[in-house]
């Protein structure tokens, strides 16, 4: 093979031999200028592709083919329900962050058994001196709800679509996770404030916990940080519900909805 | 070239070898990409069974096209933007909303602070947990379980974390119990029942879980947390078995003439 520079991608001399405007002109040297440097028409074929994917021709649905859709459109709303637990999952996220610069996962201050800990003062702090404080943690404890209102809801409608069928088991599977996971976002953030429900439900936890045979203590000491309750279960809870579980839960998140858009949503026949 | 035949310094006449002088050159140096089907030949063991699955996957794939009866639209979809963003932001604005008015108009609660020596008169978790909560106190019916004449066998609390692992087990197992190409709860009247039992019961359960607001006794609140989802679910096996008939006879004609019922 011959090292010399061949004619054919001498993309400059091609240029001259075309009979072009002056824009044509400039259009073309600044593309091929900016092309040898960063390689941009690799960019506007990806563009390209996503655009004709964006617009593609679609085969017709089920639905359409056989003229359902006046039987269906009144489901339709259900399937909207997945990117409703997304939409409150992003609410309680970003008030999240905002009480968590309030926030403090202490049980200190308590003199006598009963007494306001830190953790509890700290959420009276917010809900009467901070600036629309309590505004932001009762959107955090309703966007909460919505939550796990619109997962049970999602998971219903899943079902009774049969939805959950050969190729999606996966994609079932992984929701259960997330359920499970949502619930206890849910559990960690009742323990948070460590009012007196928020002790005695950590309390069953921990009694839970201890019940079961082998690994029992051994989860009992990971999650409640001991056989007791005190600092190390606030912490614990705290570490769990704003730096575990929100990698965890948005990265399974992610994962399941990229499933869903590879095998497209299951049609209801 | 004007003459095939002339001959070449070293006495050949080969045309392509004129180059470097070597053997024939029918792939250039430079350019040895192995093909797919090379690659195969090349590997052994469990690479090569994967190219042979892709090759045979790519041709199922193929053939499932080829023989597919869908018809293509004489419209182009939806575009992404403007239609669906604008849809898609309206319906997130309304519900990011809704989430708003509702936390205005209906405030968080707060209690009293922890107090380790004194145990609540009603200890509740959220209300999403009441169902959860409710499988904790099963414990009534955990002497009927024993096997060594009315020993407790297991824990009170053991049994509910085994009630708890029946509950996730079950709902992880329905994909692989329920299999088929059916999506319609009149298809499959059994599973809707199965879907509505599981619904009542985590009704009935949260009812258990707050027991001490109901004005009737425990036994009976027992019972009922588990007759209701089974009438519920009794309910919902006749009526969809009553419609079937009628429904189906519209499905099969709108549909599984082209895909026969497994
Ligand atoms: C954090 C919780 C969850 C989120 C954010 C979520 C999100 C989504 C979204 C956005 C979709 C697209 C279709 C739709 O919106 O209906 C979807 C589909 C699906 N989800 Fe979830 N989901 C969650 C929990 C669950 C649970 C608990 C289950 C079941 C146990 C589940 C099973 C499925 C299945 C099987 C599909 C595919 C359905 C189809 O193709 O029609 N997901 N999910």
């Amino acid at each position: 093979m011959s090292l010399k520079k061949q004619d054919d991608m001498d993309h400059n001399a091609w240029l001259k031999k075309q009979d072009l405007t002056v824009i044509e002109t400039a259009f073309l040297t600044t593309l091929i200028w900016l092309d040898k440097r960063l390689r941009i028409v690799d960019y506007l074929e990806l563009l390209e592709t996503m655009y004709y994917r964006a617009n593609m021709q679609m085969p017709k649905s089920h639905t359409e083919q056989y003229d359902l859709d006046n039987k269906f459109w009144y489901w339709y709303p259900l399937y909207s329900l997945g990117s409703l637990s997304i939409i409150a999952y992003l609410v309680a996220a970003v008030s999240g962050a905002l009480l968590g610069f309030y926030y403090s996962p202490s049980t200190a201050g308590a003199a006598a058994q009963g007494d306001p800990t830190a953790a509890y003062d700290s959420v009276v702090m917010i809900m009467t001196d901070v600036q629309f404080g309590f505004m932001l943690r009762s959107i955090h404890s309703w966007a909460a709800q919505f939550m796990v209102a619109a997962v049970f809801l999602h998971m219903l409608r899943v079902y009774f679509t049969g939805s959950y069928k050969e190729p999606r088991e996966v994609n079932w599977i992984l929701g259960v996770i997330l359920i499970g996971l949502t619930l206890l976002f849910g559990f960690s953030g009742y323990v948070l404030p460590w009012k007196q429900l928020s002790f005695w439900a950590a309390q069953i936890g921990v009694e839970m916990a201890l019940a079961t045979p082998l690994v029992g203590e051994w989860a009992a000491q990971l999650l409640f940080g001991g056989f007791t309750l005190g600092q190390a279960t606030l912490v614990r809870m705290y570490i769990l519900h704003v730096f575990v579980l929100p990698f965890v839960v948005t990265g399974l998140i992610a994962l399941h909805v990229g499933i869903v858009w590879v095998q497209g949503i299951a049609e209801p026949h | 070239m004007t003459d095939d035949t002339t001959p070449m310094t070293d006495g050949g006449t080969d045309e392509e070898a004129r180059t470097d002088g070597g053997p024939p050159a029918t792939v250039p140096p430079d350019d040895e990409t192995p093909t797919w089907s090379e690659r195969k030949e090349h590997t052994s063991g469990l690479a090569q069974l994967t190219y042979q699955y892709f090759e045979r996957s790519r041709r199922e794939d193929e053939n499932l096209r080829a023989e597919s009866t869908y018809v293509e639209r004489d419209v182009l979809g939806f575009p992404t933007w403007p239609h669906e963003t604008i849809r898609n932001l309206a319906i997130t604005s309304f519900f990011v909303g809704i989430i708003i008015l509702i936390a205005a108009i209906l405030p968080a609660h707060y209690g009293e602070p922890a107090n380790p020596g004194a145990t609540p008169a009603i200890i509740l978790p959220d209300w999403y947990l009441y169902w959860s909560f409710g499988l904790l106190k099963l414990n009534p019916i955990n002497p009927n379980l024993a096997v060594l004449g009315g020993n407790i066998a297991i824990s009170n609390e053991f049994l509910g974390i085994i009630a708890h692992g029946i509950v996730f087990g079950t709902i992880t197992l329905v994909p692989f119990l329920n299999k088929g190409g059916a999506r319609r709860p009149v298809e499959e009247p059994f599973w809707a029942a199965v879907g509505v039992t599981g619904v009542v019961l985590s009704i009935t359960l949260a009812a258990l879980a707050i027991q001490n607001f109901f004005p009737i006794t425990l036994d009976l609140l027992l019972t009922l947390t588990f007759m209701l989802p089974l009438v519920g679910g009794i309910i919902t096996y006749a009526v969809l078995k009553t419609m079937r008939e009628g429904y189906m006879y519209d499905l099969n004609r709108r549909y599984y003439m082209l895909r026969p019922p497994k």
